[in-house]
């Protein structure tokens, strides 16, 4: 397994070169027989939505993952790589999306995480000369003394760029680098890969945002569904082409859309605005209102203010101002066991971190939000026998499969944890009801039966607020669709005249309008 | 780099018998290894085993020993165990113990002799379980509120109590201290109507009330709404929050009832054996002994009642093996083993481990 570290480099070769690589996981091909060429010099644009095999295919290529068919060629020589060791020998790294420091090391101590040549004996004077003599080179702005858990995301995201610059790499992965950047440090990042550049290095840039695509890369590669469906250079590039390819797709399951009168408007948010994680803010000035037996549908890339805003809708995090009426009610500071009763259902976005109790068994999940009413509970007595014949009934209602006794609902699979929490939110007959990516990972029978559900739900008068990435499922189930960008409202579609390339340019931060 | 790896995989849900037996079948593994290092040590391990069930186990007045030693580790046991099903760690049995036996003693003093017997012992009790509940809520409040780390909080309240019995005792002429004691400051005796009951020689009625608590215990985890809650919350917090449930309270009410018991553990020593706040025979590390005990039941209050019998027969057995020349370690080693191979039992019960290639083990990961 030798490197190709000094052998010759002819510059015809391109620096990197995937030939018919495909992968499949369960059965699932994530990769299809996909081409890519990556010239010296270059940086080079992934374009695709989440579960297009962006990150596969960057994990290919950084020997993370093994190719089931085809080839990887470096400088035009064969690769096989066993593990990222492999592919970093070969010059090769990658920035994953998950940073892989350790919280007490100061930025020099990283450089010698995991480097070949580290002796024994370290001397961090060394280290912090040469991480000092990298950030000059780059243009990278950092201090070598620091420690990581002192340090922002984007700081930490440039020790790992500088860390891979330390091994000398040609060809720079980042997966996904602007996504946990601000502004100002994805304007950072951007020269530092101008001048990894100058260089002659190549970098692969892995985005779902068209301005920062044009903004600095050389060519892009659109991928779909596991598809290379185009490629060009940036510099004539058309943005509403991009974006097309991007999110076109065929249309599996087209369902509903034959529509009843909407009722009394059952949810409104009003101005709301709502701090992130990070302190920033998630949710700005977000303001909407969804009647009864409606289902608005909320379009835009994950990361854009969409766990936040149904966090806040559902009483879960914080509201900084405004306000949220539900029936009615103003219950904008009204804890998350008021507002069920007050008919609030969420299916939420993270199914096992907070959609169950992972650990607990299914008849236990189905009452979680109902077990303190008088059908199963005798004062402060749970009856375990309502509860285990409720689970029974809901079981063959809602079809979940796969439960043996005392089974933690951990062990089922995606589509049945799907079915059990929308077995327990709509069996409360909730007046309104936020789905959070309800089919997202399911199979396709899955996705049909939680389809159907939520149709279902608005025939019976239910206000739906469907939060999805899937463009094609906003347009099959929803009555209107709202586009959802870095937390505000920037446009509004109707899903029948639904312009995939408008949309596509909103989701991507390029257009700001109401069309309709 | 292309290897094999282990990888360990969930087992659905244990049967009743594999409950029982993979824990005794620890205590004889234990058994087995503790007596190679008698072998080694050059010790007879069927002789020590003999002489540790004989001083344990072997007659009436050794179990009466026993069972007396095992009731207040029941009660710290259980009082862990509570805690404990909602991932919250109550270090501090030991120093709510010393605060409930401070406050029970007291009470029946307070109260003397003119009060009926049947009054003075409910009140004392009640008085140790409240007070222990109190000493808790020193840690709850900020742990439910503030985020405190409770480990740390109620470890530190331990120490607080232990000086704050020491100073009643030793430090000044408090209300607790026999004032006719000239040579050794001591605790005062509690009236004789403040004394529990006896039932079998010197076994006080203390033991049925620690079982009965451990039983309602079990019986409010298992069918009650809180019970339900607790569960949720210590798979989840956030699924709590999400369904609805006040965490900080769940928080709060599930240290308070922990506290309450080590509280009452403490009571029924002063009101059934020491009959006094006796420094000596309260603070022996029973709180953090009801830890071990609480462990090795895996945190079901009903195993706690065994297994504190158990490791309260144990410790007997170790002074009398000091006397044959044995060292009397081996009991703590043994109790050591105990531990370990419960809780490797419990993971073998729990898991499935085998060997797969790193191919496999790569596509299971991805998304």
């Amino acid at each position: 397994m030798d490197g190709p570290g000094d052998a010759s480099r002819s510059n015809d070769a391109p620096a990197a070169e995937l030939l018919g690589v495909s992968k499949a996981f369960f059965g699932v091909l994530a990769n299809d027989r996909i081409d890519l060429d990556l010239r010296h010099g270059e940086v080079h644009a992934l374009l695709g939505e989440n579960g297009a095999g962006k990150s596969t295919l960057c994990s290919i290529l950084a020997g993370l993952y093994k190719p089931d068919a085809g080839e990887i060629l470096i400088d035009g020589i064969p690769q096989t790589f066993h593990s990222p060791r492999n592919a970093l020998a070969a010059g090769v790294g990658m920035v994953y999306q998950h940073f892989r420091l350790v919280d007490t090391f100061t930025v020099a101590e990283s450089l010698a995480l995991g480097h070949p040549d580290a002796s024994f004996r370290l001397s961090p004077r060394r280290l912090e000369l040469e991480a000092a003599s990298l950030c000059d080179r780059f243009g990278i702005q950092l201090d070598p003394q620091a420690r990581i858990w002192e340090l922002s995301v984007g700081e930490q995201q440039r020790v790992e760029i500088l860390k891979l610059l330390h091994r000398d790499v040609r060809i720079l992965i980042l997966d996904e680098p602007t996504a946990v950047l601000t502004t100002q440090e994805a304007e950072a990042l951007f020269r530092a890969v101008r001048a990894i550049r100058l260089e002659g290095k190549s970098v692969v840039f892995v985005s779902h945002k068209l301005r920062e695509i044009l903004a600095v890369a050389d060519r892009v590669t659109v991928l779909r569904a596991g598809k290379r469906v185009g490629q060009t250079s940036t510099a004539n590039a058309d943005p509403a082409h991009l974006a097309r390819l991007m999110v076109a797709r065929e249309f599996a399951m087209p369902e509903l859309q034959e529509h009843s009168t909407s009722g009394e408007v059952a949810l409104v948010a009003d101005g709301l605005v709502v701090a992130g994680e990070r302190g920033n803010r998630a949710v700005r000035d977000f303001s909407l209102q969804v009647r009864s037996g409606e289902i608005v549908g909320i379009a835009g890339i994950a990361g854009n203010g969409q766990r936040e805003l149904s966090e806040a809708l559902a009483g879960l995090r914080r509201v900084e101002s405004g306000r949220i009426v539900l029936n009615g009610r103003d219950v904008t500071l009204a804890n998350p066991m008021e507002r069920i009763r007050h008919g609030l259902g969420y299916v939420p976005e993270d199914r096992l971190e907070m959609g169950v109790a992972a650990g607990l068994p299914l008849e236990d999940n189905l009452v979680l939000k109902s077990y303190r009413t008088r059908r199963f509970s005798r004062g402060p007595i749970l009856s375990s026998k309502a509860v285990r014949a409720w689970s029974t009934d809901l079981s063959e209602r809602f079809d979940i499969r796969g439960v043996r006794d005392g089974m933690p609902v951990s062990l089922l699979s995606g589509g049945n944890l799907q079915r059990t929490i929308l077995a327990r939110e709509l069996s409360q007959r909730p007046q309104v009801l936020i789905a959070a990516s309800p089919t997202r990972g399911l199979d396709l029978a899955a996705v049909e039966g939680v389809r159907r559900h939520l149709l279902e739900q608005r025939a019976q008068g239910t206000a739906i607020l469907l939060i999805s990435e899937d463009l094609e499922e906003l347009q099959a189930l929803s009555d209107r669709i709202l586009v959802l960008y870095e937390g505000s409202i920037v446009g509004e579609v109707s899903p029948g005249g639904l312009d995939d390339e408008q949309v596509g340019l909103m989701m991507a931060g390029h257009l700001r309008q109401t069309p309709d | 780099m292309v290897g094999r790896r282990l990888v360990v995989e969930r087992r659905g849900t244990p049967s009743l018998r594999a409950r029982i037996l993979f824990p005794l079948g620890s205590v004889l593994g234990a058994g087995i290894i503790g007596g190679l290092f008698l072998l080694a040590a050059g010790h007879d391990p069927l002789e020590a085993y003999r002489i540790v069930l004989q001083s344990g186990f072997g007659s009436d007045l050794t179990w009466v020993r026993t069972l007396i030693s095992a009731t207040p580790l029941i009660l710290t046991g259980i009082a862990v165990a509570v805690a404990f099903r909602m991932k919250i760690w109550n270090i501090g049995g030991e120093g709510q113990l010393l605060v409930g036996a401070i406050a029970a003693s007291g009470m029946a003093i307070a109260l003397g002799d003119s009060v009926p017997s049947f009054l003075v012992i409910t009140a004392s009790l009640a008085a140790g379980c409240i007070a222990g509940a109190f000493w808790a809520s020193l840690a709850a409040f900020p742990r439910a509120y503030l985020h405190t780390d409770e480990v740390i909080s109620t470890l530190m309240l331990n120490f607080v109590g232990l000086y704050l019995m020491n100073y009643l005792i030793f430090g000044s002429i408090s209300p607790w201290r026999d004032r006719e004691a000239l040579s050794f400051p001591r605790g005062r005796l509690i009236p004789v109507g403040a004394e529990l009951p006896q039932i079998w020689m010197r076994l006080s009625l203390g033991l049925p009330i620690a079982i009965a608590v451990a039983l309602l215990l079990w019986w409010i985890l298992r069918s009650s709404r809180w019970g339900f809650e607790i569960r949720v919350i210590g798979d989840s917090p956030l699924t709590g929050r999400y369904a609805g449930m006040s965490v900080p309270r769940t928080i709060i009410s599930v240290l308070l009832v922990s506290g309450g018991i080590a509280g009452l553990a403490g009571a029924i020593l002063v009101t059934g054996s020491t009959h006094s706040l006796a420094p000596g025979s309260l603070a022996v590390g029973l709180g953090y002994t009801g830890i071990v005990v609480a462990a090795v039941s895996r945190f079901n209050p009903v195993a706690v009642i065994p297994v504190a019998v158990l490791v309260a027969g144990l410790s007997n057995a170790g002074s009398s093996l000091q006397v044959l020349g044995v060292p009397s370690e081996i009991v703590v080693l043994l109790q050591g083993l105990i531990l370990l191979l419960v809780a490797a039992a419990e993971f073998l019960r729990d898991n499935r481990v085998r060997l797969v290639s790193r191919e496999d083990e790569l596509e299971t990961q991805a998304p």
